[in-house]
């Protein structure tokens, strides 16, 4: 059999193209970025099996301090930022997906505008976060009320960090005309990212503010 | 059929540069195989260290400090930075082989999966100069775990290493099964792909849910330890000493699985192979692995029947169930052996004797199951036996196995069958030299993790026959790396099918070019390279699905 | 290939050889090999689970020289022959025998769960009405075992109202690590009689176990655990901690002594005796010149030394005294819960002790008389806690 290029198949030519021959469905970034998400949503699992535990299993929750209620730990009372900052959060999914419906049509000016909107709020959250943090009133080593609400509320943002870094990625490359309606696989991760990184909040808001 | 080999451009990267640098899935698998050597090594040398110190009653060579960092490091190292990334490296090397891609999906972030890994041993066996090692057991239950009863950076170094180690899993595990399912060769379909591409993919799941708890546990650990937190500190309000040991067995269960379903993978490929006959019950073999996968997840606290927090009959249940798909397993293998014409080379040794050491590993487990047994035996050298049959007699023999039938593909020599040979029979002889007392310690009621022992309890001459047995061991791996060294350049050339296999990577030159293949042959069942060779046959005997 | 013959003699051979050691050491070790059997039962719970473990171990035994024998079977009929290069039938699979081997063994599982869970209820059943309680604390690295009268909680005994009601026994660690010379502090139960302990650990999780009983139970702070016993067998049983607790793991050994009931309250009784005033040190004995003056009640020590033991350890390495006068430590637990002594030996911690304070939990001090010394280097060193050591320099 003589050796040249020619002579490899259609599938081993297509190497680093995602839609490669015969492919169908989602391509590999994506399904990527989908497996790496259910494996963090079991990181998140495991911190709100804990909280659940050391809830469940405390005498009284809010737990006391020094015998007494401690002030500070009623967060469900100031839940206006908090709520605030969800509203800007669920908005940012919003803008998220219109920016991705944008691409995928070619609207590129639509995108770009968008997903600066989403990055916009999502960095607004942060220092929403980390606004509300200053007024909390407890620290981490406060019995356990403050270490899980610290940890998981803490890991929250530093996920949305780094979804603030995909978009911001993407907005470069997308200002770099790098994206089109057929090749735009990194913003439909990322949009999924972001996703996620919202339906997480809305879990710990539910769970640490509301219940 | 030969397969002819494209000439490298010239400005192909070469040498250290090109290792360091890789993406390429083969010298990545290479590279993982190499560092779970080394490791391998070295986990085995704090073993010995155990064994030595136990061979009397009376501490003779180390303190309680020494020895407890010796056997909380020899199983830290030995599951995550041995038998995991040996797996890992099997499944690296030959995923894409067997399914007819030319590399994983995601070449980069294999790599990066790859340099975590010594990376983060290097940071964990940091602790043994900067003031102790992590020793508070593998399992590293708190309050011993917390700062005031583990004081100094090992326990810390340990958390971080761990860590890295489980993201460096996570990013395989996608790596793994975008792989698996995005990019087979036309006509391999799921049900044609070999049974230890099945085992990677259902590993890849555990791995994927299950190493994330434990990433959230060690946070949590580090929180508690370095910022005042009180997740599992019970001296401070709130803390559950509990909750660490349900977050951590929540992983490490499934580990355990992850540490043998790809080890029982690879004895699938090498049993049919040389007994000249399909795997028997490839069906049964596909869901047996699922189920062990599903089930894996649900016995996580059979670990902790003796705290009184849990509910024991479901975890019993469960336990007792898990034994069913394994028992398939074993029974598919055995029908594979029958009516065959059996050849014993020296991966076929290994793989034959994982099935006699890991029956015992398994039936040992089922007494665990009756939750009264565990009452008696948690915690004493049973276990310890039943760990080593299962991870010693199963997972290492499988990756010797491995080892001894894919390194001619690997590296384009064979490996001498005599010093193989003499290394299984060393092997097998030290295994259950060192690990079958400890049965009958355990039943007697010798706990484990203890620096010395009273020596009118009765356990001194077994503790001897343990130690014999563990310098076996270490005796009989000398054959093996004087194989690697004399046959590395002067090993007789392997072409591209030495052993008359079945499967994909087969099917290309030994070791195969940086793109895998020239051609496919066709893909019409689960043995498409069998089919080829057989071809010209009566196609009776190639029967395809 | 002549190989091939050689594979199988050394097999058979390896096989023979282990079964030969096994014997061998069966008959010249002091453990009985031959059996694999855990130890005979000495409570009626330990009975449940030795009879479970016995249909167990049956079957065990039955799956393993089945299956074991099915592998030898085959790997012995079935090697290639010299020369056969013929392929063997190719057989994929029969769905029949997947379903047999598949239904058979869960039919064995579910009946040895049923088994197992009925035995399960009988081990860990509780009675109402226990005839014995003792309370059990564990500590790192040892054991106290609180018997308190009826109307008095163990957990209270500490308190002044209750002093010289209770009986506690306190473990300590052996002298310079040597087992040869130490008992395992050891807890007395009636025979026959249910027996409830009530377990607390001050600081790590431990393990209460006892192989004759075929019974442990993890003990972890915040986590009290109520388990209940009934020995039938009258006889001294070794006892120790299972669950990794730490530096001196290894020496949280204890004894169980079950006895017939006169046995036991006369036991409790001798306890209840305050003891005789400790005696002088047997300064003569060793060594130490003749004619020591003796402390004369007027002669009251007027050295004073002050100690405190914090986090399991003393707050200071090096104590002076006077020589041949005795002195007082004025000794102060800052651990809470946690027992400690001091207690001089004669060089280091492994000499002849001379001195040996009460043991006491913090926070709580103590004032000890200890005698005369001659002069000379002692090692001060607390018996519960081999690691707290320290100079004591008398001249």
């Amino acid at each position: 059999m003589a050796a040249s290029s020619s002579a490899l198949t259609p599938h081993v030519a297509a190497i680093g193209e995602s839609r490669a021959h015969g492919q169908r469905g989602i391509s590999n970034p994506i399904l990527g970025m989908i497996l790496f998400i259910v494996s963090e949503v079991m990181f998140f699992s495991g911190l709100f099996a804990a909280y659940f535990n050391v809830r469940l299993n405390a005498t009284q929750w809010p737990p006391l301090v020094n015998e007494a209620p401690f002030a500070p730990f009623q967060i469900h009372h100031d839940i206006v930022l908090p709520a605030i900052l969800t509203t800007i959060l669920v908005l940012s999914s919003v803008t998220m997906q219109l920016g991705v419906s944008a691409i995928r049509r070619g609207d590129r000016t639509g995108f770009l505008r968008n997903t600066g909107i989403t990055l916009i709020l999502g960095l607004t959250f942060l220092v929403g976060q980390i606004y509300d943090y200053t007024q909390l009133g407890f620290g981490i080593t406060d019995t356990a009320f403050g270490s899980t609400f610290y940890t998981m509320t803490g890991f929250h943002g530093a996920h949305v960090l780094g979804g603030a870094i995909m978009l911001s990625v993407v907005l470069y490359r997308g200002m770099a005309g790098q994206f089109s309606a057929k090749h735009h696989d990194a913003v439909e991760a990322t949009s999924i990212y972001w996703h996620f990184v919202d339906v997480v909040w809305i879990a710990l808001f539910s769970t640490l503010y509301l219940l | 059929m030969a397969t002819t080999v494209l000439r490298p451009a010239a400005t192909y990267r070469t040498g250290l540069y090109e290792w360091l640098t890789t993406t390429d899935h083969k010298k990545i698998g290479i590279l993982y195989t190499f560092n779970s050597l080394i490791l391998f090594l070295i986990g085995g040398l704090f073993a010995l260290a155990v064994r030595t110190e136990l061979a009397q009653p009376g501490l003779q060579f180390m303190n309680e400090a020494t020895y407890n960092q010796m056997f909380t490091m020899h199983a830290t190292v030995m599951i995550f930075w041995v038998v995991i990334p040996f797996l890992a490296g099997f499944g690296n090397y030959l995923v894409p082989l067997m399914i007819g891609a030319p590399d994983m999906a995601f070449p980069r972030i294999n790599a990066l999966s790859f340099w975590l890994l010594p990376l983060s041993a290097l940071i964990a066996l940091m602790g043994f100069p900067l003031g102790g090692a992590a020793a508070a057991g593998w399992t590293s239950y708190s309050p011993l775990a917390q700062s005031a009863f583990s004081k100094g950076p090992g326990t810390d170094l340990w958390i971080v290493a761990l860590t890295l180690v489980g993201t460096s899993s996570i990013l395989g595990a996608v790596n793994f099964l975008v792989t698996i399912f995005k990019m087979r060769a036309p006509g391999m379909t799921l049900f044609r792909m070999p049974v230890f591409v099945w085992t990677i993919m259902v590993t890849s799941v555990l791995v994927l849910m299950g190493t994330p708890v434990l990433t959230s546990a060690l946070i949590m650990l580090y929180i508690d330890r370095n910022f005042g937190g009180s997740f599992f500190n019970t001296a401070l309000a709130g803390g559950n000493a509990i909750l660490w040991e349900n977050v951590f067995w929540f992983y490490s269960h499934p580990a355990v699985y992850i540490m043998i379903l790809p080890a029982m993978g690879i004895v699938s490929e090498v049993l049919p192979t040389f007994s000249r006959k399909p795997l028997f019950g490839y069906k049964a073999f596909v869901f047996a692995t699922a189920g062990i996968g599903a089930l894996g997840f649900s016995v996580w606290a059979h670990h902790m029947f003796t705290t009184g927090s849990v509910y024991l009959p479901f975890f019993s249940l469960m336990t007792f169930l898990i034994a069913v798909p394994t028992g398939v397993k074993m029974f598919n293998w055995i029908a594979t052996l029958f009516r065959g014409k059996l050849r014993f080379t020296t991966a076929m040794l290994f793989a034959v004797g994982f099935l006699s050491l890991f029956l015992i590993g398994g039936i040992n487990g089922a007494f665990l199951a009756a939750v009264p047994v565990d009452y008696h035996v948690h915690a004493t050298y049973f276990i310890v036996a039943h760990i080593h049959y299962v991870l010693f007699g199963g997972s290492i023999m499988g990756v010797f196995a491995g080892l001894y039938y894919w390194w001619p593909k690997m590296f384009g020599r064979m490996l001498n069958e005599r010093l193989g040979k003499i290394h299984f029979v060393g092997i097998f002889i030290g295994m259950n030299l060192t690990f079958f007392p400890m049965h009958l310690l355990g039943l007697s009621g010798m706990p484990r993790r203890i620096a010395d022992y009273s020596p009118t309890a009765g356990w001194n001459d077994l503790n001897l026959l343990a130690t014999i047995g563990g310098f076996t061991i270490a005796v009989a791996m000398l054959p093996f790396l004087w194989n690697i060294l004399v046959t590395f350049r002067g090993g007789e050339p392997a072409g591209d099918d030495p052993w008359e296999a079945n499967t994909l990577e087969w099917a290309t030159s030994s070791p195969p070019p940086p793109y895998n293949f020239d051609h496919l042959p066709p893909i019409r069942s689960e043995r498409p390279v069998f089919d080829q060779r057989h071809a010209a046959d009566a196609p009776a005997i190639t029967a395809g699905h | 290939m002549g190989l091939t013959a050689k594979r199988w003699a050394r097999r058979a051979g390896m096989i023979a050889a282990l079964g030969a050691l096994a014997m061998v050491l069966s008959a010249c070790t002091d453990f009985n090999v031959r059996t694999a059997m855990p130890p005979d039962a000495a409570s009626v719970q330990g009975q449940a689970t030795r009879n479970l473990y016995d249909i167990v171990f049956v079957i065990g035994a039955a799956i393993f020289l089945v299956v074991e024998g099915l592998i030898l079977f085959a790997v012995l009929r079935y090697r290639r022959r010299k020369g056969d290069d013929e392929l063997p039938p190719q057989i994929h699979g029969n769905n029949r025998l997947e379903i047999v081997w598949t239904a058979i063994p869960i039919a064995l599982v579910l009946a040895l769960f049923v088994l197992s869970w009925q035995t399960l209820n009988t081990v860990d059943a509780h009675t109402p009405t226990p005839t014995v309680r003792i309370g059990v604390v564990a500590f790192q690295w040892q054991w106290q075992f609180v018997y308190a009268p009826d109307g008095v909680n163990w957990q209270d005994c500490g308190a002044a109202a209750n002093k010289g009601k209770c009986v506690t026994v306190v473990g300590t660690l052996p002298a310079g690590g040597d087992r040869a010379n130490w008992t395992p502090p050891t807890m007395h139960v009636p025979v026959n009689e249910t027996v409830e302990l009530q377990m607390h650990s001050i600081d790590v999780i431990h393990s209460f176990y006892v192989p004759a009983f075929l019974y442990q139970r993890d003990i972890t702070p915040r986590r009290d655990q109520v388990i209940q016993f009934t020995a039938d067998e009258v006889g001294i049983y070794r006892g120790q901690c299972t669950q990794f607790c730490g530096l001196y793991h290894q020496f949280m050994e204890f004894q169980v002594q079950v006895e017939p009931r006169a046995d036991y309250v006369a036991w409790l009784q001798q306890q209840l005796t305050p003891p005789p005033s400790p005696s002088p040190a047997p300064a003569a004995s060793a060594g130490a010149p003749a004619g020591l003056p003796g402390a004369s009640p007027a002669a009251r020590a007027s050295v004073s030394l002050a100690l405190t033991a914090q986090g399991v350890a003393y707050d200071t390495t090096d104590l002076a005294a006077p020589a041949n006068t005795p002195f007082q430590i004025v000794f102060t637990n800052n651990d809470a819960g946690i027992p400690h002594n001091v207690s001089i030996h004669v060089g280091s911690p492994t000499g002849q002790e001379v001195f040996k304070g009460e043991i006491f939990s913090g926070t709580d001090s103590r004032t000890y008389a200890v005698p005369a010394l001659p002069a000379g280097t002692y090692a001060f060193v607390c018996s519960v806690h081999p690691n707290m050591t320290g100079t004591l320099t008398v001249k």
